[in-house]
């Protein structure tokens, strides 16, 4: 094995691709959180009293709040008054009204990172709402989607325009006072993407948003709430990128799901932030809060997540089972590489009767990095006949990372039944002999073979995406053997 | 924000003052660590699911008075009385066996307990066994079991700890156990009690393993539903030891044991098994820790739960896999059976892993009598109670029958019998 090693490791490596700057001008708040930050923000966005209100009392909240430290992972102690929370690109005129009228230097970023942003690429068939740092600069395909009465715009718009149905869901599912990251993203989340489909709709193509963290200095708090109506579908996309910076940047986002009877959400997410340099230096903290409610009968709310990019990843999408013959699912490939650190999981919550979970996880560590997962599956007295299956494997690569499983069960009721399973390997020396006798080179047989270890995973991903992630892998992966 | 609850100071006055001085001061040196030491919360990790059934007053930090009735234990063998956490020399019958010394801490000359006193508590990962800290401030007497190099003693030695809880207060009994190069023995601990004042009882052991000593741990926790019981058990293994550990527990107010072993030498390997059955109100926490602290290893963990009516039944088992530690072997698997939706399961499997060439798999279930093999004996005429029972007793009689030692098997098989009765008693 040890001219293998040396190849391995010898393997170029290629840079984070998405690591350029934009430069735009923008309007960027001087770092700080205060109420007149948040009043500030608030009048901007042109928002009702209701939600100026609900900041206010987020950020009171959130000032007794203390930061949770029970994660397995280590950062530097963040100083919340030194992050600006609002950055826009600056713009002459209003909302811009078509793409034609998008600043072109932000359409090629989008280009750039291969997003199907123009409408000419219908061909792609996906929906795209696009947010670049702070705001949403562009919504594609809203009219089709108007249409089938498909609700898809920035949170922004809808706080103006729905104002009724933001008030009703809103911190529904993720109160205000949930967690630190949630609270300080309630109270200053700047924008996000806001679904509704209505009533025994299935949304007539996939809907997918990109954020972007460009300027310096700045933290992203969007805030994503979806809501799918009796009897509808909707599958949604996320991806995120950031410029390469030296200095840590802080992601706290939160997402709220909302499944009514027999209604299915599916959101599958590919976060590719920053990851930080070899020596660990940089890098997005992704602290998020991610939670669905299967509010019906028979709803169903499905998570995949393809984990490769920030510095410190914090993040359990949850589903909370209310509804009789509810359904959630929990697909999650998570890779660590350098001084990568992710603690992250999920929650299954089963309420109602006959309630059913899947969680497959698939954890990856490569150089000295740290990857954890850390799952809840609890039954509540009423959740009869319900039933969870879990199965979280790891895969280490080299000798200096850590892989962790914490895996926390609780049942109250006698006729639910729970089943986990952990295994921790590596890539076996007899599966790269096979592969190196055969004329694969080392660093295409350990992706071969880490693919195959998350094929379970990546099946579940909407086909533009699993192309995505499989190649994600293969850039995350490279010089990570030996 | 409100501030927890810390430990009362009446816990630090400890009695018996008959130790050897090193022993006394580390007693004291132990106490002044404690001092505001906050008690466990549902905040606290490995506290979560049980800090609600800990009750601790004043009047239990009380020290049992020494004496009183002894109960009829487990006859035959070795065996020695901790009555109220003191030796009590009359009613044990101390084993002759050349290589084996068995000795009160009150009799250590001060050079061996200046020894004894650098070794306690060096097995515990004192962080997370607060409250069996406690102990090592309180304790007024224990035993020192000492294994010259090749010695293997014939026959288990009992250790009987009884609590007589004619008042209330705690005990606080502590047993010491350092085997040599090759040696072997047996150590069964029943925990058992009298009286019906409500006690606490804080017991620790420690083992510690030279190289390619074999080691037999029985515990068999059956005291009143009036004690609280609060147990940790230490162990620390040299190269090619081999500690086997079999815990069977009945539940109560209160019931928590920690069991740590670190794999210290190359080749050593540990086997925990453990049964716990619980019903009406009680509880049960098993918290155990392996360190794979060197590499070729191995482990394997086996741990069943029963939970009837409104009971509580905690597991928490935890592998740590250290850096370099190549190699390793380790399998941990816990079953549960939740026999009423009053009852409540929490378990938690861990997996901390910082090498890359080891086999490391853990399984967690926890669920219900199964169906279709409850109608193949009642089709086959056997009366669904008795299918029950047969099916849970199947359960974890894979576990009971490993029990090396015969009257432990059936002194448990006994009890079981009992809970069966109970537990199944409408259905």
């Amino acid at each position: 094995m040890a001219t293998t090693d040396k190849e391995v490791k010898e393997l170029i490596k290629r840079e984070y691709e998405h690591g350029f700057v934009t430069e735009i001008e923008a309007d960027t708040f001087e770092p700080g959180l205060n109420e007149d930050v948040i009043r500030r923000l608030s009048a901007i966005k042109q928002e009702p009293e209701f939600m100026l209100e609900w900041r206010l009392k987020a950020y009171r909240r959130w000032l007794e709040m203390e930061e949770p430290d029970w994660a397995h992972v280590g950062y530097p102690k963040i100083d919340y008054n030194s992050i600006s929370y609002y950055s826009a690109p600056k713009r002459k005129e209003d909302m811009p009204q078509s793409l034609d009228e998008v600043d072109p230097e932000l359409l090629k970023t989008y280009e750039k990172l291969g997003i199907p942003l123009h409408e000419r690429e219908k061909l792609a068939g996906v929906a795209v709402d696009a947010v670049f740092d702070s705001v949403s600069v562009a919504t594609t395909f809203k009219e089709p989607l108007a249409k089938a009465g498909v609700i898809f715009c920035s949170i922004s718009e809808a706080v103006r325009d729905y104002p009724e149905l933001v008030q009703k869901y809103l911190g529904s599912v993720v109160p205000a006072g949930d967690n630190f990251f949630a609270g300080l993203n309630a109270a200053a989340f700047s924008d996000g993407t806001f679904v509704y489909v209505p009533k025994g709709v299935r949304c007539p193509m996939e809907l997918s948003t990109y954020f972007r963290i460009n300027a310096a200095n700045t933290g992203q708090f969007e805030r994503t709430l979806i809501i799918a109506d009796e009897g509808s579908y909707v599958s949604y996309l996320e991806g995120c990128t950031a410029p390469m910076r030296d200095e840590n940047q802080l992601h706290a986002a939160v997402v709220e799901l909302v499944a009514m009877d027999d209604a299915q959400i599916k959101y599958s997410t590919v976060q590719n932030w920053y990851p930080g340099d070899e020596e660990g230096k940089g890098g997005i903290f992704n602290f998020v809060t991610k939670r669905g409610t299967c509010l019906g009968r028979n709803s169903k709310i499905s998570w995949t997540q393809v984990e490769t990019g920030s510095a410190v990843t914090w993040k359990y999408p949850s589903c909370i089972l209310r509804g009789d013959n509810s359904v959630g699912e929990f697909y999650s490939v998570a890779l660590t590489n350098n001084y990568q650190q992710a603690d992250t999981g999920t929650k299954m919550i089963h309420l109602g009767k006959n309630t059913s979970s899947t969680i497959i996880s698939k954890g990856i560590s490569a150089g000295r990095s740290s990857n954890a997962y850390r799952g809840l599956v609890k039954f509540q007295p009423g959740a009869e006949g319900a039933r969870n299956f879990t199965q979280c494997d790891s895969l280490l690569i080299g000798d200096q990372c850590g892989a962790h499983t914490f895996p926390y069960i609780e049942s109250r009721n006698k006729s639910a039944i729970v089943e986990h399973e952990a295994t921790t390997s590596k890539v076996s020396d007899e599966q790269m002999f096979l592969c190196r006798q055969r004329g694969i080179d080392p660093e295409q047989a350990v992706s071969m073979i880490v693919n195959g270890f998350c094929k379970e995973v990546f099946k579940e991903l909407p086909m533009e995406f699993a192309v995505e992630a499989g190649k994600l892998l293969e850039v995350s992966l490279e010089g990570s053997v030996g | 924000m409100k501030s927890a609850p810390t430990l009362s100071s009446a816990f630090l006055k400890p009695a018996g003052e008959s130790l050897p001085q090193p022993l006394l001061a580390l007693r004291k040196e132990r106490g002044k660590a404690l001092v505001d030491m906050p008690l466990p919360t549902r905040k606290t990790e490995n506290w979560k699911y049980s800090s609600r059934h800990l009750k601790l007053s004043d009047e239990l930090a009380n020290s049992l008075p020494a004496g009183g009735a002894t109960t009829d234990a487990a006859a035959g063998g070795y065996r020695i009385v901790i009555r109220n956490g003191v030796v009590d020399a009359s009613t044990s019958v101390l084993p002759q066996v050349e290589g084996l010394s068995v000795q009160r801490f009150a009799d250590l000359t001060d050079e061996d307990a200046a020894e004894l006193a650098r070794s306690l508590d060096s097995t515990l990962d004192t962080r997370a066994t607060q409250m069996a800290r406690l102990n090592s401030a309180r304790f007024e007497d224990g035993l020192l079991i000492r294994l010259k190099p090749d010695t293997v003693v014939d026959q288990p030695l009992f250790v009987i700890h009884e609590v007589t809880a004619t008042a209330a207060g705690s005990a606080f009994p502590r047993i010491y156990v350092d085997a040599g190069r090759h040696s072997g023995m047996t150590l069964v601990e029943e925990f058992l009690s009298s009286g019906d004042e409500s006690a606490m009882v804080d017991a620790v052991t420690e083992f510690t393993l030279a190289d390619g000593a074999r080691i037999t741990g029985v515990r068999l926790v059956a005291e009143g539903q009036n004690i609280q019981h609060i147990g940790a058990t230490g162990v620390r293994q040299l190269r090619s030891s081999r500690f086997e550990s079999h815990c069977v527990g009945f539940g109560g107010p209160l019931r928590r044991h920690d069991l740590r072993v670190r794999l210290e030498g190359e080749g050593a390997e540990c086997k925990l098994n453990g049964v716990v059955v619980t019903q009406d109100k009680q509880h049960y926490d098993n918290h155990t820790c392996i360190d794979h602290m060197v590499p070729n290893c191995n482990s394997e963990e086996t741990y069943r739960n029963i939970a009837a009516d409104e009971s509580h039944a905690v597991f928490n088992g935890r592998i740590h896999i250290h850096k370099d530690a190549q190699k390793s072997n380790a399998n941990m698997n816990n079953k549960n059976l939740l026999l009423s939706t009053g009852a409540e399961i929490d378990t938690k499997p861990e997996l901390e892993i910082y090498a890359d060439d080891v086999k490391c798999a853990h399984g967690a279930t926890i669920g219900q009598l199964d169906d279709t093999s409850l109608f193949y004996l009642v089709s086959r005429g056997i009366a669904r109670r008795e299918a029950s029972v047969l099916l849970t007793m199947a359960f974890i009689n894979e576990l009971v029958a490993q029990i090396p030692v015969e009257q432990v098997r059936n002194s448990a098989n006994e009890r079981l019998n009992q809970f069966f009765d109970d537990a199944f008693r409408e259905a």
